[in-house]
């Protein structure tokens, strides 16, 4: 769901790729196969666009190959496959399609492990004193206390299994806006939160995405905005507060949501899945609801086209925060797959996966962290003096996502960047993770009145009365037409013949 | 030896094919569509698809949106047809060349392509109606003017003859000769256009900004979420087809030269 969506043409392109090195992959009886299912364009894919910036580097499926040959002796070839929406994965799984390795987002895994999908982690995968369980040695704290203390099976009471039972992250981000600085002044924004998207200032001016849990998650934060504000930040259950207000479900909320996306759908611009980063650059629209990792995306794009200034602001009231993980699906081949996530999880992979499709992986550690200095941090000599120095930068703490890996997580940012550009929608500072709740899965019966809601939304409406005349109307054309084709067989309806001529029955034309 | 082929085992490709890929998948659909989640025989897809007067629009607004855009490419494809079909010019190719070219670039190109120039007149989020029959109407009026430069092509000169021989003036030979025998263009025409108007959520979602839903955009949404309201709703789309489709005669096998009886 998280994904930077390119242009179809594009995707074409990419999903071409995968394959070729299927093709080429030769087989033997011994061989291995991992048939790892992701979404597009969301894993280093090698080439000119890569970390090594060089047309004929392998992509990271490759390099797994050797790795593993190397690691274990036994060759393995990866079956790399990709989908484009959650939905379509589990549509995908539950044809009896089998894969070992799947890359959903966090509540896809939560409805696959409630419908009883997944294969657990072994406990030696968490074993930090092995030097191959690079997953469990690089993940940042921050993640693994998230995928530790959320249960992931919500509808069984008795089932205390948390997400790291049977995920493993990838890559996290939050939700906000990114804004033309342009049009919009950035003080106006913290007042209105997620109203932006009813605001009539920015009528026709402001999208969201045409994805129904999105677009609840900004009608919720709406609705509740008094509730959340009341929240006490500093309270221990902060946490599980805001996390229940943001996934109700319960009836009276779907209906109150249906009125507050009423307003939303009439003031928006429009619903997008991918255009909205080129309206957004282009100046057309000036407010794009979008994934922290897209966010980065058209920022960099807007700096690169010199066209319009673009900032990155996250409401005040909260954010959704959301992961994608990779699980094993039942009957997986448990010992490759875990060795594929454990390789994904060497920082140089994740920082060459991080580089090539801009989102912010799970991966902490030293590497990663002198990558995100060399992309941040500011040379306080470039600066003339120091009131220009102090005026324009400002120390940026990530020490929350890099806890102990990292002695000292701090370095020293521009003011701009940590406060509303690329920085602060790359690595979110704690202050804007400690707000943010994860959308759970909704449970069957509630995604079901949430489609719906969404379907009325989106559809078009009429009245009753409406209708009644078109259906009328249709039933009457129907009824002309049939006249028209048989109402010649029936006398009564065929005119009187002229004078002095004889009208001929149906039966004496027949004979000649 | 020579090998001889009866028209029988010619035809089992055929068979195999329309078996697999038509008549399979439409009773698979039909089998969704009258079962719930359990796979039980069900008629709860069908009364709720009835009884919910946003789907009942949706498919109102896709009907007229899809005759609209059906009207407009007809409005516009007749006379050029006529005009390329009749004309004695030499280079005439070059023209019916010029409104079929866009067939041959990528479907989504050319929609990005409209969406740049709404944006440039300043239509686009303004008119989300208007953009979505307008970029229909652009992309679909190849599918129009081809069956009916054909059919007018067929036209038998001597038949234009016989009209003015006998006193016929322009209009009368239009409404009795050039009409009647382009009936069956028409009607394949109105098929090819009417169809995807009601399905092609493309068009819609980029220059509607999402913000007009056709009936096929339902189905997009309904197959990632419950695939049996999907199937009830694509059934359902496939009867107002059928029923457009008999309305408009496109089943007829000899209508070619003869459109006139009934009229």
């Amino acid at each position: 769901m998280k994904k930077r969506r390119i242009s179809a043409l594009l995707l074409a392109a990419v999903a071409t790729l995968p394959t070729i090195s299927i093709l080429a992959g030769c087989n033997s009886d011994s061989e291995i196969v991992l048939r790892v299912y992701n979404w597009e364009e969301y894993i280093d894919e090698g080439g000119e666009d890569s970390w090594d910036g060089d047309p004929d580097a392998p992509d990271m499926t490759t390099r797994f190959e050797e790795w593993y040959e190397e690691q274990y002796g036994t060759p393995i070839r990866v079956e790399y496959s990709t989908f484009g929406t959650n939905e379509d994965m589990y549509n995908q799984l539950k044809l009896g399609n089998e894969y070992d390795l799947l890359c959903p987002s966090e509540y896809m895994i939560m409805k696959l492990a409630a419908e009883d999908y997944l294969e657990p982690y072994d406990e030696s995968f968490f074993d930090a004193s092995k030097e191959e369980n690079y997953y469990i040695r690089n993940v940042s704290p921050y993640i693994r206390q998230m995928f530790e203390s959320n249960r992931i099976n919500k509808e069984d009471p008795e089932d205390d299994s948390t997400w790291s039972d049977y995920a493993a992250g990838y890559m996290w981000g939050v939700t906000g806006f990114i804004y033309n600085t342009e049009y919009v002044d950035a003080a106006d924004l913290p007042e209105l939160g997620w109203n932006i998207m009813t605001e009539q200032a920015y009528r026709n001016r402001v999208t969201t995405k045409d994805n129904v849990r999105d677009s609840y998650f900004v009608a919720l934060a709406i609705l509740y905005k008094d509730e959340i504000a009341a929240l006490d930040k500093t309270a221990d259950d902060y946490t599980q507060k805001l996390a229940e207000i943001m996934n109700r479900t319960d009836d009276e909320t779907i209906a109150k949501v249906e009125e507050v996306m009423r307003e939303m759908d009439e003031n928006i611009y429009g619903y997008e899945t991918d255009t909205g980063k080129a309206d957004i650059v282009s100046g057309r629209i000036w407010l794009n609801f979008a994934w922290s990792g897209d966010a980065v995306y058209a920022m960099d794009l807007a700096e690169e086209e010199d066209g319009v200034g673009l900032n990155f602001f996250i409401p005040e009231e909260c954010a959704n925060l959301w992961f994608d993980g990779w699980v094993m699906p039942k009957g997986a081949n448990k010992q490759a797959a875990q060795a594929f996530v454990n390789f994904l999880s060497m920082p140089e992979n994740a920082i060459r996966n991080m580089y090539y499709i801009g989102y912010s992986g799970v991966i902490a550690g030293e590497e990663v962290f002198d990558y995100v200095c060399e992309t941040y941090a500011v040379d306080p000599e470039e600066y003339e003096s120091e009131e220009e120095f102090l005026a324009n930068t400002t120390t940026y703490d990530l020490s929350y996502f890099f806890g102990d890996a990292v002695e000292d997580a701090t370095f020293i940012a521009d003011r701009e960047q940590a406060e509303s550009r690329q920085l602060y929608a790359h690595y979110p500072p704690k202050a804007v993770t400690h707000r943010c709740a994860v959308m759970d899965y909704y449970g069957e019966e509630a995604n079901e009145n949430i489609n719906e809601l969404w379907s009325r939304i989106k559809g078009e409406t009429l009245e009753t009365w409406a209708i009644a005349v078109i259906c009328a109307g249709v039933a009457l054309v129907i009824a002309g037409v049939l006249l028209v084709k048989f109402g010649g067989k029936i006398d009564f309806f065929r005119l009187p013949p002229k004078k002095g001529y004889k009208r001929v029955k149906q039966e004496e034309v027949k004979k000649y | 030896m020579r090998l001889r082929f009866s028209r029988k085992t010619l035809g089992i490709p055929y068979a195999v094919f329309l078996l697999f890929f038509v008549i399979i998948p439409m009773l698979v659909i039909i089998f969704y569509a009258f079962t719930d989640k359990e796979m039980h025989i069900s008629f709860e897809n069908f009364i709720r698809f009835f009884s919910d007067p946003t789907k009942l629009s949706t498919i109102v607004y896709s009907l007229v949106i899809a005759l609209i855009t059906t009207a407009v490419c007809l409005l516009i494809a007749y006379p050029v047809a006529y005009i390329l079909a009749r004309s004695k010019m030499k280079k005439k190719f070059v023209i019916l060349l010029l409104f079929v070219t866009p067939m041959w670039i990528n479907f989504v190109l050319r929609v990005n392509a409209i969406r740049e120039l709404l944006n440039w007149i300043g239509l686009l989020g303004e008119a989300n109606y208007f953009n979505t029959i307008f970029g229909m109407v652009y992309d679909f009026l190849p599918f129009m003017i081809l069956p009916l430069y054909t059919t007018l092509l067929k036209i038998d000169e001597s038949l234009y003859e016989a009209s003015a021989d006998l006193g016929g003036n322009t209009f009368t030979t239009f409404t009795r000769i050039t009409l009647p025998l382009s009936m069956p263009g028409i009607a394949s025409g109105i098929t090819m256009v009417f169809l995807p108007s009601m399905t092609n959520y493309v068009v819609s979602d980029m220059l509607g900004n999402s913000k007009v839903t056709i009936i096929g955009k339902f189905i997009y949404e309904y197959f990632g979420t419950n695939w049996h309201m999907g199937s009830m709703v694509a059934l359902i789309l496939l009867i107002v087809v059928f029923l457009s489709t008999w309305l408009t005669g496109g089943f007829k096998e000899e209508s070619t030269a003869r459109g006139t009886n009934n009229l």
